[in-house]
């Protein structure tokens, strides 16, 4: 704007205050853009939520004749003393906090690999990123297909090393690790990326006056690389996080809960809930209860790892 | 003195010796790692190129004559063909509909300064935390009571939602990165402020917009659980139409990786074109 008004005398009190008042007006044709996205957003995001709110403290099974009743707070009673809630909360925990921890840890190492050059670094890397954007659904039916104890070229590879055949998906101890494996086969890329581009963000002298003060690589990395790492690791954490509260997809296609209950995520109760029971009231509740877990954990995350600066 | 010089040029020299050996060796464990991240999907790709007795002997097979009669099959048996072109539909017009909606949020919060325009900005990204299990019923009502349920429309509505947050995250980013004073200067031209964007700013953020574009597709291509509930039999997208190949009687295993790979094909081409700013849309233009 500066360039387009020429050079005017500082206007005295009052006219100030008239052009001030007019340049605020002059602002809002320029906010009209916002306006349908805002609308959407709001009736998309809103509207279903507080409905949602309102009807968990319903009892509403949309198979019963008689329709809604007010509950209060019946349905949070409910969860919060089943013990398959507690089982579901415990199951995704453990998927989301061992593939996460796994992915950062793996995707750390890769990035370290390829951070100096190699020959054929940028294609192996293109190469690298694919599993992320496979979707879900595909990622399930083709590790299923691999992991199968008749057929699977899993169990073909492990018994030509002298082990003996494992049905992965079916066994009730293998199941979770399993699927846990395979989401880290899928989000280690993600992690392995935004990890790369951190570490090319370092200041190249940083590390060379720690290589000239005759660091160790492993001092250089612990004590010059990882706090500078902390912003990029803490984004991608909490990225992650949120996403693999989230799994259903691969759930759907692989284990569907099974086998018993051992992968019964929050997720999966929810749908069985909701949409096999037709208990609208219930899943209702059954979502506030993991919203509030998602955002209680994300946000305590993200206190813990972000400083003050990190926002700005 | 020439002792010295030499002494440090046979030590420098075995370093280059050392960091060349490291250099290879770096480059074969990222190669062994590569193969790991890439064989499941190498696999996938050529299953969907054998037959029967091939995709399921106890032991792999590797080499074969290959055959597209999967391929075939996908597109005439079944109905695998309309839903990959549902899914185009829905996932190319709601990328559409999110760039135009996520522009008019993001331009000017990446041009004014606004009271309160931080808040509006983190309370739309705060909407990416909330799973989407969480909304799905209450969204269902809503849409099942406008009569949308069953339609492509109600995937179109619901990736559109989906990808705004992505859209007005990556695109405030992209224009915020433009010098202001180009705009400025063609506003002295006797640009209006509409004329400047659709001529100057959207043209030359083009690259940021169309990587954009094509994350917002992948997502809205790739998704499930909503497709899964909201579709009917005649509008099923690519991600549904592979669970008709699962029946409790059997698994149609080579036509599942035949369209399997139809389904991964064109999003790899999107991402490998949208390289370059992965890391800044996968953060939401948090890492850049």
């Amino acid at each position: 704007m500066a360039v387009s008004t020429p050079p005017r005398p500082a206007a005295a009190g009052p006219t100030r205050f008239l052009k001030r008042r007019a340049g605020r007006r002059r602002q809002w044709p320029f906010l009209l853009p916002m306006l349908p996205g805002l609308l959407f957003l709001g009736a998309m995001a809103v509207y279903p939520t507080v409905y949602s709110l309102v009807i968990s403290f319903f009892r509403w099974n949309l198979n019963n004749p008689l329709g809604k009743q007010y509950g209060g707070f019946h349905n949070y009673d409910i969860l919060l003393k089943d013990p398959a809630f507690w089982h579901s909360v415990g199951v995704t925990l453990r998927y989301v906090v061992a593939s996460v921890v796994l992915e950062l840890g793996l995707g750390l190492g890769l990035a370290l690999l390829f951070f100096r050059s190699f020959p054929g670094d940028k294609l192996l890397r293109a190469l690298l990123i694919l599993p992320m954007v496979v979707a879900p659904v595909v990622v399930g039916l083709l590790w299923r297909y691999m992991l199968s104890v008749q057929f699977g070229v899993v169990n073909w590879l492990i018994g030509a090393l002298g082990f003996g055949r494992v049905d992965f998906l079916g066994s009730p101890s293998w199941a979770l690790p399993t699927l846990i494996l395979i989401d880290v086969w899928q989000w280690t890329p993600f992690m392995f990326l935004i990890m790369l581009a951190a570490l090319q963000g370092i200041p190249e002298d940083i590390l060379e006056a720690a290589r000239v003060d005759g660091a160790k690589p492993a001092r250089i990395f612990f004590d010059h690389m990882l706090p500078l790492l902390r912003y990029p690791i803490a984004v991608a954490v909490a990225l992650r996080l949120i996403d693999a509260f989230r799994v259903y997809d691969l759930i759907f296609m692989t284990t569907r809960g099974g086998p018993i209950d051992k992968t019964e995520t929050l997720s999966w109760q929810i749908y069985d809930a909701g949409f096999k029971s037709f208990d609208i009231g219930y899943a209702a509740a059954f979502s506030w209860l993991m919203l509030i877990l998602v955002v209680v954990l994300t946000t305590v995350f993200l206190r813990l790892m972000l400083r003050r600066e990190d926002l700005a | 003195m020439s002792a010295v010089t030499h002494e440090a040029a046979v030590r420098r020299g075995r370093r280059r010796q050392r960091q060349r050996r490291l250099t290879v060796v770096r480059g074969v464990v990222a190669g062994v790692m590569t193969l790991l991240f890439m064989g499941p999907i190498l696999w996938m790709i050529s299953t969907a190129f054998k037959v029967g007795n091939q995709a399921f002997s106890a032991t792999p097979t590797i080499f074969f004559a290959p055959t597209f009669d999967n391929f075939r099959s996908v597109f005439v048996k079944s109905q695998f063909g309309s839903a990959l072109a549902t899914s185009i539909f829905t996932a190319t017009s709601s990328t559409i509909l999110a760039l135009l909606l996520g522009a008019g949020i993001a331009y000017p919060l990446a041009r004014r300064r606004v009271r309160g325009q931080q808040h509006l900005a983190f309370w739309i990204l705060s909407l990416r935390i909330v799973p989407p299990i969480v909304v799905i019923i209450p969204l269902f009502l809503m849409l099942r009571n406008v009569g949308l349920t069953g339609s492509v429309w109600s995937l179109v509505v619901i990736y559109t939602y989906m990808n705004l947050p992505l859209t007005v995250w990556l695109l405030r980013g992209f224009f915020a990165d433009l010098p202001v004073e180009i705009e400025e200067a063609s506003f002295v031209d006797g640009a209006s402020r509409l004329r400047s964007f659709f001529g100057i700013t959207l043209p030359l953020a083009l690259p940021g917009v169309v990587a954009t574009a094509l994350l917002a597709f992948i997502f809205a291509w790739n998704e499930f659980l909503f497709a899964n509930i909201l579709t009917g039999a005649n509008t099923r997208t690519a991600p549904v139409g592979l669970t008709e190949y699962v029946t409790p009687v059997s698994v149609e295993w080579t036509n599942i990786m035949a369209a399997g790979t139809l389904v991964v094909l064109p999003v790899w081409i999107g991402a490998l074109a949208a390289q370059r700013y992965l890391v800044r849309g996968l953060t939401l233009g948090a890492v850049k």
